[in-house]
């Protein structure tokens, strides 16, 4: 519970043509933890998660991932580093079957060279052919094993949901980052998933989950932080924010939530 | 030797493909058909003579920069490029109305050109009409062609993506365009409106058709105004180019407001075809092909779908090109127009009057 | 007859060889391209350019080298990358799907005419012509051309089992992965332009070598053997064999060349109308993309599937059933509704 600051971020800023999304924001993840990231809608918590992951840039501020600086960094680059994201609604390579996602999760990067894959297919092909054993293991996880072979644009939605965690599993990121993991799932689903991120955290990796489902955060989460107008408003156990008094009207006050 | 002679039976045993090839450059390379892209120029040259098909704008130019000095060419090249400005303005709204209802790049769009320029000769040479009753024609020729194009292509590609919709445009524009050519011939034909009398406006020099042209022009434009913001059509039109889904479930009949957009755009993009012949004074099959890059290039760079911005990318393009052209031969218009969308693209990819930017890597 | 013969199925082959490159970056990397006939014309024009002599005036090109044959392939095949790189550069870089198209669109007829016009580089719009003898000469007539017909099928041999090795290979399917969702791609460490620049180059390259088999094929070359869309010939050859699947690229081509010419020689061309052969040629065309796009975008062999076979299965279409549907699970089946986004 009590690992090293695995990202810190200070400071960060961002405004969207005059509109401020996301204002001196800070905020500090320990290793090992599975951190809750709430608030209301518009609080920009997904604008920070792009900031963190590359896919926009902060106007200002600094973020730090086990002490290198991420500003500045291509999304690619930054996953290579042992981040790894999803967006609020799955996405799936609709066009390969669903063991060919699970192996791009896996798969190591200089095996795609162009040279290597020209030269030497056969090897690599063996490579593969080795990993499969533990592919479909993680397959058998996530209850796709049976639908492996077909193309992942015809998985249900709630299948999508669990190849992307099946993805991450064989991806063994250092960090997570789930953008609303219980978006349109139903409660048995959402168990499998409350699940999934446990797993993560055995399997040693960090775990921040933006979600509306405050019972899910609870259930889940180690710590949450809580963010409204772009800024953290307060960081801490479940238990002890829900006396806070800004949370509160955070909450009730500028949202129906 | 021997490899000579064989050289000479390849060409004579190839039959089909390469003899086509061959045939195709005799019908198409005549004196006219430079004039399909080299219009600035040309239309600059027209200004000075009556008559229409001349070897090469260039030459006139430089004739005329010998005796009236650097500053008169270079305001009647202006001249000239407000009034294919003009033109490609109404051709590029066509285009963006289309992209707003149905979401396509409509690379058929030159042949709805094609088609009004070729039904106005039509009118013209056969039935001996007047200019304003071949407009006419032009234009309900052109709505007839895109609201055919609508109803048998693009509602039928509509939940497809955008780039399949993008490549079956492609296939029609290839079967109109050779449609056309079946039916006219390759070569060039001419419309034979007079030309009027050469008038000194500011520093421009214009005909008096020209004038007719850009009149006309502005007049369609203060037209699609008022469509756009007076009619229900045109609140229809922008509801449906915001979220078509949305403006179904409110009530507006999605499919009726498309296929009277594409009628509208329709004849717009007739009309114009009619205009630019009229202005160059000769059509062949190919003539909307580079006149769509034009209108592409005008609708990306001011704001595609969006008929105000693209109206302004149209004015600036034309511009652009016609100042360009004073110092350059007119064969590089279109190595000019490419520049210009790619640094538009690259620089401000949703267009030069919109803000924002297309979303590549990124949420 | 032999001869006719032998003169469609070469012309089949060059042309496999390019439709293999365009389906590179169009099957696989999804980048719907519309410069890749210049890449061609310009393997066709190096290739000449550095095996025919000194231009005699009023003739004028740059080089005239008159080198060897196969050295003259491989500087084409380097000269047509290193163009391809700058235009790849600008148009892949943020530009995708519609805007990619519109960009190289513009770039090609750009091209066009430049070199049409700008006379001091390939002789501009009268072209070029002269010998580019890939055997040295000294052979028969017939001899010459089963011998380069045999060639070309090498060629398209070669090529076919390089492009199939690459589709199969890790870096095959994560092209596919980028075209699929590059986003997603980029979330799993993919750097999404440098992957479909890769593959731009590579298609690139295929098509300049076709090139240069196409420059000693015709012997003259100019402007309008050339018009840019003559490229859908080949896009229409890609959809009806199976976009992304070289065997089925390969099949489209012989198909298409092969069909339209046998197709088109029984339709009337007299010599007062010689365009209308051509036209009805295009006409079909475009009737068949438009005809498989709507009822088989897949094709005749649609693209293969990674399963977890060793030996990599093929999904043929209508000749053996498509893999199975997905197996639903009971409590994962309810319809996935994204919630208002955030921000």
């Amino acid at each position: 519970m009590t690992g090293a600051a695995l990202l810190e971020i200070r400071d960060i800023s961002k405004s969207f043509g005059g509109v401020v999304a996301v204002n001196r924001c800070s905020m500090t993840v320990r290793e090992g933890t599975v951190v809750g990231l709430i608030g209301p809608n518009g609080a920009g918590k997904s604008s920070v998660i792009d900031l963190v992951t590359g896919f926009e840039h902060p106007d200002s501020g600094s973020v730090r991932f086990d002490g290198t600086e991420l500003v500045g960094r291509r999304p690619d680059v930054i996953s290579r580093m042992g981040i790894i994201r999803t967006f609020q609604s799955p996405r799936e390579w609709r066009d390969l079957t669903v063991i060919d996602n699970v192996r791009i999760g896996r798969s190591n990067l200089a095996r795609e060279s162009l040279f290597r894959s020209l030269v030497f297919a056969r090897g690599l092909r063996r490579e593969e052919a080795k990993e499969t054993g533990e592919i479909r293991a993680i397959l058998k996880d996530y209850r796709l094993d049976d639908v492996r072979n077909s193309r992942a644009v015809n998985l249900s939605g709630g299948q999508k949901r669990l190849l992307e965690f099946a993805r991450i599993a064989a991806a063994r990121p250092r960090l997570t980052i789930l953008d609303e993991p219980m978006g349109g799932v139903n409660p048995v689903l959402g168990e499998r998933i409350g699940e999934a991120i446990r797993d993560l955290k055995r399997a040693g990796s960090t775990v921040i989950v933006v979600e509306h489902n405050l019972p899910f955060i609870e259930k889940t989460c180690d710590e949450v932080v809580v963010m409204d107008l772009g800024s953290v408003i307060a960081q801490g156990a479940f238990g002890d924010l829900r006396d806070n008094s800004r949370v509160v009207d955070a909450y009730l006050g500028n949202d129906d939530e | 030797m021997a490899a000579n002679l064989t050289h000479h039976h390849t060409r004579g045993c190839r039959t089909t493909f390469r003899q086509e090839r061959i045939e195709r450059r005799n019908f198409t390379h005549s004196p006219c058909s430079r004039l399909c892209y080299g219009h600035f120029q040309l239309v600059a040259a027209s200004f000075l003579t009556t008559f229409f098909w001349l070897g090469s704008g260039s030459e006139q130019t430089r004739g005329v920069r010998s005796v009236r000095g650097d500053m008169n060419i270079f305001w009647i090249s202006v001249g000239s490029g407000i009034a294919v400005a003009a033109i490609l303005a109404l051709s590029a709204v066509a285009f963006t109305l289309e992209y707003a209802v149905s979401r396509v790049v409509n690379l058929a769009h030159g042949e709805i050109l094609t088609i009004g320029a070729y039904a106005a000769y039509v009118g013209e040479n056969n039935f001996h009409q007047n200019l304003y009753v071949c407009a006419v024609i032009a234009t309900v020729f052109g709505a007839l062609g895109a609201m055919a194009l609508n109803f048998s292509l693009i509602e039928r590609f509509r939940n497809q993506k955008p780039l399949s919709t993008l490549i079956a445009t492609l296939g029609a524009s290839l079967i109109l365009q050779n449609v056309v050519l079946i039916g006219f011939g390759g070569a060039s034909v001419s419309y034979s409106f007079a030309q009027g009398s050469i008038l000194h406006v500011g520093p421009f020099l214009w005909t008096v058709l020209t004038i007719k042209v850009m009149v006309s022009a502005v007049v369609v434009a203060v037209l699609i105004y008022l469509l756009l913001q007076k009619t229900r059509l045109g609140k229809a039109l922008r509801a449906i180019s915001q979220n078509r889904e949305l403006a179904q479930v409110s009530g507006i009949p999605a499919r009726l407001v498309v296929m009277q957009t594409w009628a509208v755009a329709g004849a717009i993009s007739g009309f114009a075809g009619f205009l630019y012949g009229e202005t160059i004074g000769t059509i062949t099959p190919t003539v909307g092909n580079g006149f769509l890059l034009l209108s592409i290039t005008a609708a990306v760079g001011g704001g595609l779908g969006r008929p105000y911005p693209t109206l302004g990318g149209a004015v600036v393009l034309g511009l652009v090109m016609s100042i360009a052209s004073t110092y350059t031969s007119s064969a590089y218009q279109l190595v000019i127009a490419f520049g210009f969308l790619v640094v538009m693209l690259l620089v401000k990819p949703n267009g030069l009057f919109v803000r924002g930017r297309i979303s590549t890597v990124r949420a | 007859m032999v001869q006719y013969w032998t003169a469609i199925l070469t012309e089949a082959a060059i042309f496999g060889v390019l439709a293999l490159g365009i389906d590179m970056i169009w099957g696989w990397a999804g980048d719907f391209d519309l410069s890749a006939y210049a890449y061609f014309a310009l393997g066709v024009y190096v290739t000449m350019i550095l095996t025919i002599g000194k231009p005699s005036p009023p003739v004028e090109y740059i080089l005239g080298w008159h080198l060897p044959y196969l050295l003259a392939v491989l500087i084409s095949v380097v000269v047509v990358v290193a163009f391809a790189s700058l235009i790849g550069a600008v148009a892949l870089r943020a530009l995708r799907e519609v805007y990619f198209s519109i960009t190289t669109l513009g770039a090609v007829w750009a091209i066009y005419y430049l070199v049409e016009n700008f006379t001091p580089l390939f002789n501009g719009y009268n072209g070029l012509s002269g010998l580019v003898d890939p055997m040295g000469g000294g052979l028969s007539y017939n001899a010459y051309h089963y011998l380069f017909f045999g060639f070309c099928l090498l060629v398209l041999l070669l090529a076919y089992l390089v492009v199939m090795r690459l589709s199969r290979s890790p870096f095959g399917r994560m092209v596919r992965a980028v075209r699929d969702d590059e986003l997603a791609a980029a979330v799993y460490g993919r750097n999404v332009f440098w992957t479909k620049y890769r593959t731009y180059l590579t298609g690139a390259a295929l098509a300049g070598l076709s090139g240069s088999l196409f420059a000693a094929y015709i012997g003259a070359f100019n402007p309008l053997d050339w018009r840019p869309t003559e490229i859908f010939v080949l896009y229409a050859a890609i959809l009806v064999g199976g976009r992304g699947n070289p065997r089925g690229v390969v099949l489209g081509s012989f198909i298409v060349y092969v069909g339209f010419v046998e197709l088109t020689r029984y339709i009337p061309s007299p010599s007062a109308r010689p365009e209308l052969g051509p036209a009805l040629r295009q006409i079909l065309i475009g009737l068949l993309i438009i005809l498989m796009l709507k009822f088989r975008p897949g094709g005749l062999i649609p693209e293969r599937l990674g399963t977890d076979d060793s030996r990599r299965r093929w999904s043929t279409g209508w000749l053996h059933p498509r893999p199975r549907a997905s197996v639903k699970i009971p409590e994962a089946s309810t319809p996935l509704s994204v919630e208002s986004s955030d921000s």
